[in-house]
């Protein structure tokens, strides 16, 4: 291909470059007494095979670089991105990802969003004992009960959480979030059962459930059973989904996790590609059309870094390499099904903001809402600047981060060129470097039999925890530098930090009351309920559940609805699929 | 104190929280500092911290917790260990602790927390110099 030079002029820069390195910058190297040159600089060399319609294209056509839409508008689409720069005042933003102490105290903070202005559904946070399978009543779960999130044992926590989501927010008006991986079967037919119970049919239900459990075995930890026997569970999820919720993302794929363990830029591109490719295959090997449910898998974040101009090479890449596998590899003849729909921007993670003088995070935040802009999302800026002083943001980090993000889009206008720095040689470079990297770690990964051999080898964990280690020694001998961290630091440094007028809005009280509010809670459903039901189901499922063909979900639902507990269910599965000792331990 | 004067130090995570990282790294990081270094992994209770502490007899156990269950757990570990007659282990924690929290776990007997931003450095210093008074 002769690219967008020709030869003749490649010739001259190249001349030129030369001249240029030995007069004018070896001149202002000799003055600084340096050798080398501290900076890059790029030039039509480093894109000399460059075509512009192979490698960018047209926003929301193959391949997809510039982006998946043709255009974005605030507040519209698929993408969640965005969704709180929009109109209103004050907090509008829905999705938040929040949930505390007991089904009732998560329920009064829902209650007092929605009069503060929120709309949609919610984004439910677990609690860990939920989010591993384990009843609140569990001897494991003492202590960890409604503190990471929202205890959730029975259907009927389910019908308190969603008592403030009726009338014209009951569940066929509203999207829920369910960050939930190893027990999504039980959290997908409780909100099925729920549902039925309002008079509402399924095929009516939108929401995402994370449903990414490949990445929790690198990062998290929220694993229960053996990988091979969880990917059973999320292959029921996706086949269910697209037969009988067909608005329901029954997956969100995610690197952020990955990324916040530690995996480089490269490292988590790869892995989510590699996981996602397996959880496609998965939809393929239980004999659904790719075409068929593609259309719903969502990605979570990719997350970042500071290093926000490599970012951004690596979404622009992301997006390219995800519509040649779903187009090449499996065949999709849909355009629309090649894009990689991801909640945008993070592209600085939430890993990178500190505890040391917090509110140099918003400054943090506010160049990744900049870099998301530039990187074809409607800016979000995240996480609020508090997030590493503890669990729950304050409402005033929350109001400065969506006002940042406002700011990008309306008074800045980053949001009015898509793609501006397309053909830039420095970024179409990177992002060819980044890609080629990326697949190299794709193929190594496939060598082993995909993700699931991957992780079963531990090669992903390992890989994770030795780039935590690199940058940790980098930050330790001063190479990367943190401000505030490992750097300007001192007695003539002064901690910042803003009142707070509004009250924290995880109330103390209830979150150390909840754990023994909510056994007792428990221990009345299993008073109350036919006991007998719920064995017989239960040993239908155990029974069902050996047979690796069929799927478990429907059995689940009837589970659910005579209010078989969390940790009886996935208790019984364990009992079939065995549980997870971790592999590949340092 | 193992033979050459070796430092032995008990890396775990209480409770369900899967948060590893810090725990990887500093596993990584005291070892190459010279220390022996055992890591439990994940989910382990109170009573399985304490029962790995008296089989190795390490001089320090080491917590991490992110999931701001470290006031019910931290303290279970300490009273599992004294249970066992290891009251002179040197118990030092790490994760997402609130200021306002540190007190009452010293109390308790987490002789020292390290939060996000601790250099590896710092944290092998204040052992060497805890362990060198046990000595």
């Amino acid at each position: 291909m002769s690219g967008s030079f020709d030869k003749k002029d490649l010739q001259r820069i190249e001349q030129k470059r030369k001249d240029w390195e030995e007069g004018t910058l070896k001149k202002s190297l000799d003055r600084f007494g340096a050798t080398e040159n501290p900076n890059e600089f790029f030039t039509p060399l480093d894109v000399s095979e460059f075509d512009f319609l192979e490698k960018v294209g047209f926003p929301g056509e193959y391949p997809f670089t510039a982006g998946i839409y043709p255009c974005q508008v605030p507040g519209s689409g698929p993408v969640t991105g965005g969704y709180h720069i929009g109109g209103g005042g004050g907090l509008v933003r829905a999705g938040r990802y929040l949930g505390y102490g007991t089904a009732e105290d998560t329920r009064d903070y829902y209650q007092s969003e929605i009069v503060r202005g929120r709309t949609g559904g919610p984004n439910i946070a677990f609690d860990l004992p939920s989010q591993i399978g384990l009843d609140s009543d569990d001897p494991l779960a003492e202590g960890e009960v409604g503190k990471a999130g929202v205890a959730f044992d029975t259907l009927a926590d389910f019908e308190t959480i969603y008592e403030p989501f009726q009338g014209e927010n009951n569940l066929d008006s509203i999207a829920s979030n369910w960050t939930i991986n190893a027990p999504v079967n039980v959290v997908l037919a409780a909100y099925i059962a729920l549902a039925e119970k309002r008079g509402i049919s399924p095929a009516r239900l939108r929401g995402t459930l994370q449903n990414d459990i490949i990445k929790e075995y690198v990062a998290r930890g929220t694993y229960i059973y053996p990988p091979k026997h969880s990917l059973r569970v999320t292959r029921d999820v996706i086949a269910y989904c697209t037969e009988h919720l067909p608005l329901l993302n029954p997956i969100s794929i995610s690197g952020y996790h990955m990324r916040e363990a530690g995996a480089t830029s490269v490292q988590a591109l790869a892995f989510t590609l590699a996981n996602a490719t397996a959880y496609v295959q998965l939809g393929v090997d239980a004999g659904l059309d790719v075409d068929s449910f593609i259309n719903r898998f969502t990605f979570n974040t990719l997350s970042g870094s500071m290093e926000v101009l490599k970012e951004i090479c690596a979404r622009r890449a992301s997006r390219r390499m995800w519509a040649k596998i779903i187009r090449d590899k499996f065949g999709s003849k849909n355009p629309r099904n090649w894009i990689l729909r991801e909640a945008g921007g993070f592209l600085t993670g939430a890993w990178t903001s500190t505890s040391q003088r917090p509110l140099n995070n918003l400054t943090r935040a506010v160049i990744g809402g900049v870099a998301g802009a530039l990187a074809g999302y409607i800016p979000s800026v995240e996480p609020p600047y508090d997030e590493p002083l503890g669990l729950g943001w304050s409402i005033e980090a929350q109001q400065l981060a969506e006002d940042a993000a406002r700011i990008i889009h309306y008074e800045s206008k980053l949001g009015e060129v898509t793609d501006p720095l397309a053909g830039s040689y420095y970024i179409e470079a990177t992002t060819d470097l980044i890609e080629a990297e990326a697949w190299e770690l794709i193929n190594k990964i496939k060598e082993m039999g995909g993700s699931l051999g991957a992780i079963e080898k531990g090669f992903m964990q390992l890989a994770v925890a030795q780039s935590a280690y690199e940058y940790q020694k980098k930050l330790e001998t001063g190479e990367e530098t943190v401000v505030g961290v490992n750097s300007f630091t001192g007695e003539q440094e002064i901690e910042v930090l803003p009142n707070r007028m509004v009250p924290y809005p995880y109330d103390a009280t209830k979150r150390a009351e909840a754990e023994k509010k909510q056994v007792a809670r428990l221990a009345k459903i299993r008073e109350q309920r036919d006991n007998g039901q719920v064995n017989k189901i239960l040993a239908q499922l155990r029974e069902t559940a050996g047979d690796e063909k069929a799927n478990l979900i429907p059995l689940t639902i009837e589970a659910v609805k005579a209010y078989a507990t969390i940790g009886e269910i996935c208790g019984t599965l364990k009992e079939v699929f065995g549980e997870y000792s971790e592999y590949g331990k340092i | 104190m193992s033979n050459k004067g070796q430092i032995k130090v008990l890396i775990a995570k209480p409770g369900l929280d899967g948060h590893d990282r810090g725990a990887k790294v500093l596993t990584m990081g005291l070892r190459e500092a010279g220390m022996e270094v055992i890591y439990t992994g994940l989910r382990q209770t109170p009573e399985m911290i304490a029962q790995a502490a008296l089989e190795e007899q390490p001089d320090v156990v080491a917590l991490s917790c992110l999931s701001g269950a470290h006031q019910s757990l931290f303290p279970r570990v300490v009273d599992e260990l004294k249970k066992r007659g290891m009251d002179n282990v040197l118990v030092i924690g790490g994760g997402i602790i609130p200021g306002e929290d540190i007190p009452s776990l010293q109390e308790h007997g987490v002789s020292s927390v390290f939060g996000p931003g601790s250099s590896i450095k710092e944290i092998a210093e204040y052992i060497r110099g805890k362990v060198a008074k046990k000595a």
